[in-house]
């Protein structure tokens, strides 16, 4: 047999791998392509701090009442801050890399989320509706009445909270043991 | 996979500009080059000067000193095809140096480009995907997305570790033994047993007895030291609320 027919007849030689041609499994520890879980993202936007070149943005639309959690992927460098940052676990590194695109476009990525509204002067706040009831569920924690003082003000807006809770009831509160307790951030 | 459209180009004799990069997707270009992953079966070939060259590989975020070079090299060119193709974070749109006034931040600034290929730096499979594509062997896979979120929302739920801090401290405690990939499947199996125990005791006895099951050794030292650390944190959970009471 001929060196050459040998060749032709195993794939034991064969180092190259035939992989643009056949598709290829890529490995679960990998790191690529961030996406966020739209069921759980709550749009708090502490990914987009945390990420080191901006790739993660924050828009807040108030006249459509509409925030906007962006990823692109073009500047991402797949560090896997906002995986740990995130405080839902939203948002993940999947194991997906075959992302070369002639246009740039295509590396967009973005979930949109309702902004909560004041429920007395019909404003949009910065906040999503997520959020707030993410504050509401951390108020389970605190004692009744505490919890009942800080749920008349919790879904209204800054100013609306300024008419409806005047000077002097602040300071009377301010006397209360409850509140000087509150100091400390909960 | 859809099935592979006819080659656009037979051959693409390449030229490599390293525009201000770190080095790290230069060495992946070289990966591709090594027999393993071979792009020179797909006509793909590095030559020494841009005079030969019908596609350059751009990598790294464009500087205002390289930027001078990167024009001469590019209209070196034979004008026929020219093509740019932009690898890494940084060529695309500048990557962690995005901000900096030394850097034009991304390659598309200066030349037209005529694909981009993502990464910090791409794999070496990236960037034969993305050649592939150049080529017309394979087909493009991602697209832009918006996805509008539901009124609803999904409580995440902890069970016995209602208090979302003891959650995460197990979770930093795991990142110090296991790191980052590791962590989560064990974090979702000691969940699991701590939501289904209903005494310390009893959840200390059980998390010993799913660390006897285990074979690795390693994994076996870490459920019992992670085991120990949140049984106390429990402990101390308990005592707290008690004394508040």
């Amino acid at each position: 047999m001929s060196m050459r027919k040998y060749f032709e007849k195993t794939d034991k030689w064969v180092v190259t791998f035939r992989y643009p041609l056949e598709p290829l499994e890529p490995p679960k520890e990998l790191r690529g392509k961030p996406e966020i879980d739209p069921d759980l993202c709550i749009g708090c936007g502490a990914c987009a701090q945390a990420c080191p070149p901006n790739a993660i943005t924050v828009h807040t639309d108030y006249d459509e009442g509409l925030k906007k959690v962006r990823i692109f992927y073009g500047r991402c460098i797949y560090c896997g801050r906002c995986w740990e940052v995130c405080p839902e676990g939203a948002i993940k590194l999947t194991n997906f890399f075959e992302m070369a695109t002639p246009n740039k476009e295509d590396l967009v990525y973005e979930v949109v989320l309702p902004l909560h509204r004041c429920p007395r002067c019909g404003n949009y706040l910065e906040f999503t509706e997520r959020q707030v009831h993410r504050a509401y569920t951390l108020l389970t924690r605190l004692p009744e009445e505490r919890r009942k003082e800080l749920l008349e003000r919790m879904f209204l807006c800054r100013d609306c909270r300024r008419q409806v809770f005047s000077l002097e009831e602040f300071k009377n509160r301010r006397r209360d043991k409850y509140v000087q307790a509150s100091q400390t951030p909960f | 996979m859809s099935k592979p459209l006819k080659p656009r180009f037979r051959s693409v004799w390449v030229f490599h500009v390293d525009a201000s990069a770190c080095n790290g997707c230069d060495i992946e270009v070289l990966d591709v080059l090594t027999p393993f992953y071979d792009v020179e079966r797909f006509g793909v070939k590095l030559v020494p000067t841009p005079r030969q060259a019908d596609a350059l590989l751009v990598s790294g975020s464009v500087n205002r000193q390289v930027v001078i070079g990167l024009k001469r090299v590019y209209e070196a060119m034979p004008p026929k095809p020219r093509i740019v193709a932009a690898i890494g974070a940084c060529a695309i749109a500048g990557g962690i140096f995005y901000d900096s006034l030394a850097v034009y931040g991304g390659v598309d600034k200066i030349l037209p480009v005529h694909i981009y290929i993502p990464g910090c730096p791409p794999r070496p499979e990236a960037i034969l995907f993305g050649l592939g594509q150049l080529l017309g062997l394979v087909n493009q896979k991602i697209a832009p997305r918006t996805i509008y979120a539901t009124m609803g929302v999904r409580d995440r739920v902890y069970g016995v570790l209602s208090n979302e801090r003891l959650y995460k401290d197990l979770r930093y405690y795991l990142t110090r033994y296991v790191g980052y990939y590791d962590r989560e499947y064990i974090l979702e199996d000691m969940l699991k047993i701590i939501n289904s125990a209903k005494t310390l005791a009893e959840l200390r006895e059980k998390i010993i007895d799913r660390a006897s099951k285990i074979r690795d050794p390693r994994l076996r030292e870490v459920y019992s030291i992670a085991g120990g650390f949140i049984v106390e944190k429990i402990r101390e959970e308990i005592r707290t609320v008690q004394t508040k009471r």
